[in-house]
C-alpha cells in the first residue's frame, strides 16, 4: 500500500464529536430528501448568491 | 461559479476517466455546505491525459490565481510532468487531482467509487466513507467542520436504513 493510500480510521474522534454537536441536522434531512441533481442545483444557487455578495461587498467597500 | 452539468458532461463526454471527490462529492451525499470548485482525481494513462487535454482545451484552462501572461501550456506533456492542478477555466474552478493523501490514485479510489447520474450523465463519485477518510487524512483544520457533517450524514442514513 502506497503511503497516500494510508488507511484511516472511522472510529469516532473526540474533536470531531465536539464539532458534530453544532451540525444542522434537520437541514441535513431535508438534503438527503433531494436527488443528486438538486443537490448540484442547489449548490449552484448558493455559489451565485455568494458570487453576487462578494461582488456586492467589494463596490460597497472598496 | 460551477455548473456541474457543463464541467461534468464536458469531462464525461470526451471519455475522461475521473472520480468526483471533495466539496462537490459531499453535496451529492447531501452536504449543505457550498463550495466553489470541483476537485477529481483523474487516471494517469497516457490516453486519459490526452482525453483530458481534449476535453478541457476549449475552456482556456490556466492556473488559479497565477499571474497572468505566464508561460502555461496545457497539453499532455504539462499534465504528465505534473500532478496536480489548480486551474481555472470558462466552466469554472476545477481542481485536477493526481493522487491525495488517505485514497492514493484513481486506480486506488475506484473500488471505493459508485456511479452517480444527474444531468442525463452518469460518473463516478467516492463513496461517503472513503471521502471521510481523504478529509480526515488531509488533517486540515478547516475541514472539521465538513467531516462532522459527512459524518452526521452517515448517522443520518443509517437512521434512514
Amino acid at each position: 500500500m502506497a503511503p497516500l493510500e494510508v488507511e484511516v480510521s472511522l472510529e469516532p474522534d473526540p474533536v470531531i464529536e465536539a464539532y458534530k454537536k453544532d451540525v444542522d441536522r434537520t437541514l441535513l434531512r431535508e438534503r438527503l430528501k433531494r436527488t443528486v441533481e438538486e443537490r448540484l442545483r442547489d449548490l449552484t444557487q448558493m455559489q451565485a448568491i455568494a458570487e453576487e455578495l462578494h461582488r456586492a461587498g467589494r463596490k460597497a467597500f472598496p | 461559479m460551477i455548473h456541474f452539468d457543463t464541467v461534468f458532461g464536458v469531462l464525461v463526454r470526451s471519455g475522461v476517466e475521473f472520480i468526483v471527490i471533495g466539496g462537490a462529492a459531499a453535496t451529492i451525499h447531501g452536504s449543505a455546505r457550498v463550495t466553489r470548485d470541483v476537485d477529481i482525481v483523474y487516471r494517469r494513462t497516457a490516453e486519459n491525459l490526452r482525453r483530458m487535454v481534449d476535453a478541457l482545451s476549449p475552456h482556456s484552462p490556466y492556473l488559479r490565481g497565477a499571474p497572468p501572461g505566464l508561460p502555461f501550456v496545457w497539453d499532455e506533456d504539462t499534465l504528465r510532468r505534473g500532478l496536480n492542478f489548480t486551474l481555472t477555466t470558462s466552466i469554472g474552478d476545477i481542481d485536477l487531482l493526481g493522487e491525495v493523501t488517505g485514497g492514493g490514485n484513481f486506480e486506488a479510489l475506484r473500488p471505493h467509487s459508485s456511479p452517480v447520474q444527474a444531468f442525463g450523465i452518469e460518473c463516478l463519485c467516492l463513496n461517503l466513507d472513503k471521502l471521510i477518510q481523504v478529509k480526515r487524512a488531509a488533517g486540515r483544520p478547516k475541514d472539521l467542520e465538513s467531516i462532522a457533517e459527512l459524518e452526521a450524514l452517515r448517522e443520518e442514513r443509517g437512521k434512514a436504513g
